[in-house]
């Protein structure tokens, strides 16, 4: 019933948001298309400004990851995940999820693909994957878009953010599933 | 910080590529030089199958693989070369042969002897595996980036758009008064009736109904009205890191993506992970939060007077 609800608000939220808003603006007699336009002139620009921070982030993230530095990582890390009972199967999902979005997904489809999505470690998997957003992204994309080159402790709070997501994802999945 | 990052994403990738290229190389992992041999099954004059066991693939590479007891591809014949089209099913080395040797999924390997069915082939010389993926990684990854920030120009647009239109009528300044006991909290900086406020919380909507097309350029639109108030330019802000925390922590009521691949996979319950993904994000949220106040009172991450008004010269165009 709520999975309706929301599914429902998710597919209705944008048109209503977009009629509510333009219908005020005509009420208030704001000149709607003028305003619209002056608007949207800005979105050239900011996706101009974002692109050399999301050629660095996005290329180095790359190199990482062709490298096979992963597996290598995930060798290493094998005993402190065994410590906090997370299985194997799921850390490279743990480390990827900040990095990437698309790489992300193609290994929560690959992991679910392997071992079922109804497994205990597909379900995990996909709740990992939806405890987090791809931290770098969002810090290279933002942070462009205003010309912000010294990040101070935002990095350190976004993975702080991620691991917290990824340790109450196996928290939770722990106590419902097993 | 994030330089740190950089450089250590970009140094341990090199590092890492060619430590595992070296050792291949030592180790012969692919095998170079050694004749595999192999069953040919032609079905027309020069297109065919080949096949091989799994024992004896894993004997002639030393690994152990998981996948069928007989593998075949399949192959055609062209003078005394053989053309072997790799699949998803194919086993990894032969994946990793393929794609080094011309970046697709075809294998050209030379056919030394041919005795009825059985073939012995050579294949192609595989090295600087890693390596070779790093020039790729480097040339995809940032066309990549420039495909991204291209293909959200139009959505960025309409957006904006919108957003000037709310902020023009009056309606964000609505929407940042219902939320604003909450706003005023965690972003003590940010003057309760200041812009940023409402794009804030329209990024936040946004994200909470996993709209990302709209989240991405009102969370834009919001950074901007940030630095607005920002004195250290080039310097993020206490606010802008909190928000940005909130952003990646990824709070959202539907995981869509997560809950169509689950389905896509032929799950018996693919919307299970509702609940669970909404406790993970939302302790991942506190988390965020938590840290990014804690985090600013600390002297490193202090904002440094003597910075101000000296960019790096690289940002000099600016």
């Amino acid at each position: 019933m709520i999975k309706v609800i929301l599914q429902t608000l998710s597919i209705v939220a944008i048109p209503l948001i977009i009629a509510a808003f333009v219908a005020y603006a005509a009420k208030k007699k704001v000149p709607v298309y003028e305003s619209f336009v002056a608007g949207a002139k800005g979105g050239f620009e900011v996706a101009i400004k974002i692109i050399p921070y999301l050629v660095a982030m996005l290329v180095a993230i790359g190199i990482f990851r062709a490298s096979g530095a992963m597996e290598i990582l995930v060798k290493l890390l094998a005993p402190i995940a065994n410590l906090i009972g997370m299985p194997p199967q799921v850390v490279p999902m743990a480390l990827l999820r900040p990095l990437t979005g698309s790489g992300s997904l193609g290994l929560m489809a690959d992991t679910m693909k392997r071992y079922g999505p109804d497994s205990f470690i597909g379900i995990l998997v996909s709740t990992m994957y939806g405890s987090s957003e791809t931290t770098f992204y969002v810090l290279a994309v933002y942070f462009g878009a205003v010309n912000i080159y010294r990040t101070r402790h935002a990095v350190a709070a976004g993975l702080i953010a991620d691991a917290v997501g990824m340790l109450g994802a196996l928290l939770i999945c722990r106590l419902l599933f097993g | 910080m994030l330089n740190y990052v950089w450089i250590g994403l970009v140094l341990i990738g090199v590092l890492a590529a060619a430590s595992t290229d070296i050792y291949d190389a030592s180790t012969n992992r692919y095998r170079n030089g050694q004749p595999f041999e192999l069953q040919y099954n032609s079905t027309t004059a020069m297109n065919g199958t080949v096949s091989y066991s799994r024992e004896y693939y894993d004997k002639f590479y030393g690994v152990d693989v998981d996948s069928p007891d007989t593998i075949s591809c399949r192959a055609d014949l062209t003078g005394s070369f053989i053309n072997i089209y790799t699949d998803n099913d194919s086993p990894k080395i032969w994946k990793i042969v393929a794609k080094t040797d011309d970046n697709s999924k075809l294998i050209t390997a030379k056919v030394l002897s041919q005795h009825g069915n059985m073939m012995t082939i050579l294949l192609p010389t595989t090295s600087l595996v890693k390596t070779k993926a790093v020039l790729d990684a480097v040339i995809s990854y940032s066309e990549l980036a420039v495909k991204i920030a291209l293909g959200l120009i139009g959505v960025m647009a309409f957006w904006l758009g919108i957003m000037k239109l709310a902020e023009d009528s009056g309606m964000i300044k609505i929407i940042a008064r219902v939320l604003k006991p909450v706003m005023v909290r965690i972003f003590p900086d940010i003057p309760p009736d200041h812009p940023a406020i409402g794009a804030m919380i329209m990024n936040m909507a946004a994200n909470m109904l996993g709209l990302n097309n709209a989240a991405t350029p009102l969370g834009l639109k919001a950074m901007e009205h940030l630095e607005s108030l920002n004195t250290h330019k080039g310097t993020a802000t206490n606010a802008m890191i909190t928000f940005l925390a909130i952003n990646t922590a990824g709070l959202t009521l539907i995981p869509a993506t997560a809950i169509a691949v689950r389905a896509a996979l032929g799950s018996k319950d693919p919307t299970i992970i509702l609940m669970t993904s909404f406790f993970g994000a939302g302790l991942a949220t506190i988390a965020g939060i938590a840290a990014a106040k804690i985090l600013q009172r600390l002297k490193i991450y202090r904002i440094d007077d003597k910075l101000d008004g000296n960019p790096p010269e690289s940002e000099g165009s600016n």
